[in-house]
């Protein structure tokens, strides 16, 4: 895997929420990853591959079903940095929504 | 990895928001751009000079003061600035509004900039996350 790939993977504010949501919720299957996202589960699975090929998340068959978990390597900080931004902005957002509400 | 390459790589790196709010366009946009206003919901002092070249300021609850300057102002469509985060990161924050028939569609997108070419002044502050970027791939 080179660089520019892991970054090309990482390179996608979708991919990049669904490595957060995989990183703190643990492994899931595309069909929860889905319904936890505004996109279709075929599109979920179209991520998940880049993400697999990048080495970003590990493929783990259970069944009839995949689930997949997050493989940090040495790009954990990469996620850390989005679950901190994500995080404060939803808390900025939610502050402005009852603010405007009020 | 080198720097070079992170350079390179750095504005690709995104998060993003959206929110759907009660309200039209322009009133959401009096809570962007008025410094008291948008104190209220970014938790903290905030000083925004809503002009292209104007300076955003704000001296959060805890930690450090995040300071940037604002690039872009389109009134009730679009908000750009860029800023240098309390942990030292260049990022580029633009915000969007999007009027729909309940109010207004709000899109926030936060990436990471590359260090030379942020346009902000140059000091290194022990930055923990493109150490880390530069490490990934050594």
């Amino acid at each position: 895997m080179r660089p520019h790939e892991v970054f090309a993977a990482l390179a996608d504010p979708t991919r990049l929420e669904m490595l957060t949501r995989l990183a703190r919720g643990g492994p899931a299957t595309a069909t929860e990853l889905s319904s936890a996202l505004p996109i279709s589960r075929q599109a979920v699975a179209k991520h998940l591959a880049a993400l697999s090929a990048a080495g970003l998340v590990e493929r783990h068959p259970a069944g009839r079903e995949v689930r997949y978990s997050f493989e940090p390597g040495r790009l954990g900080d990469v996620v850390r940095w989005a679950e901190d931004v994500g995080d404060t902005w939803d808390r900025r957002l939610d502050r402005l929504s009852r603010s405007i509400d009020g | 990895m080198d720097e070079e390459r992170y350079e390179e790589l750095a504005g690709d790196i995104a998060v993003e928001r959206s929110i759907s709010l009660p309200a039209d366009p322009d009133s959401v946009w009096e809570h962007l751009t008025d410094g008291q206003l948008v104190g209220d919901w970014m938790e903290g002092d905030v000083e925004i000079d809503a002009r292209p070249g104007g300076r955003i300021t704000m001296t959060p609850e805890e930690g450090q003061v995040v300071w940037g300057t604002v690039e872009e102002i389109v009134p009730g469509r679009r908000l750009q600035w860029s800023w240098r985060t309390d942990e030292g990161l260049p990022t580029q924050v633009e915000i969007e509004l999007e009027p729909t028939e309940e109010g207004t569609d709000l899109t926030v997108r936060e990436t990471l900039l590359p260090w030379k070419t942020s346009g902000l002044p140059p000091f290194w502050v022990d930055p923990p996350y493109p150490r880390a970027f530069l490490s990934a791939a050594a």
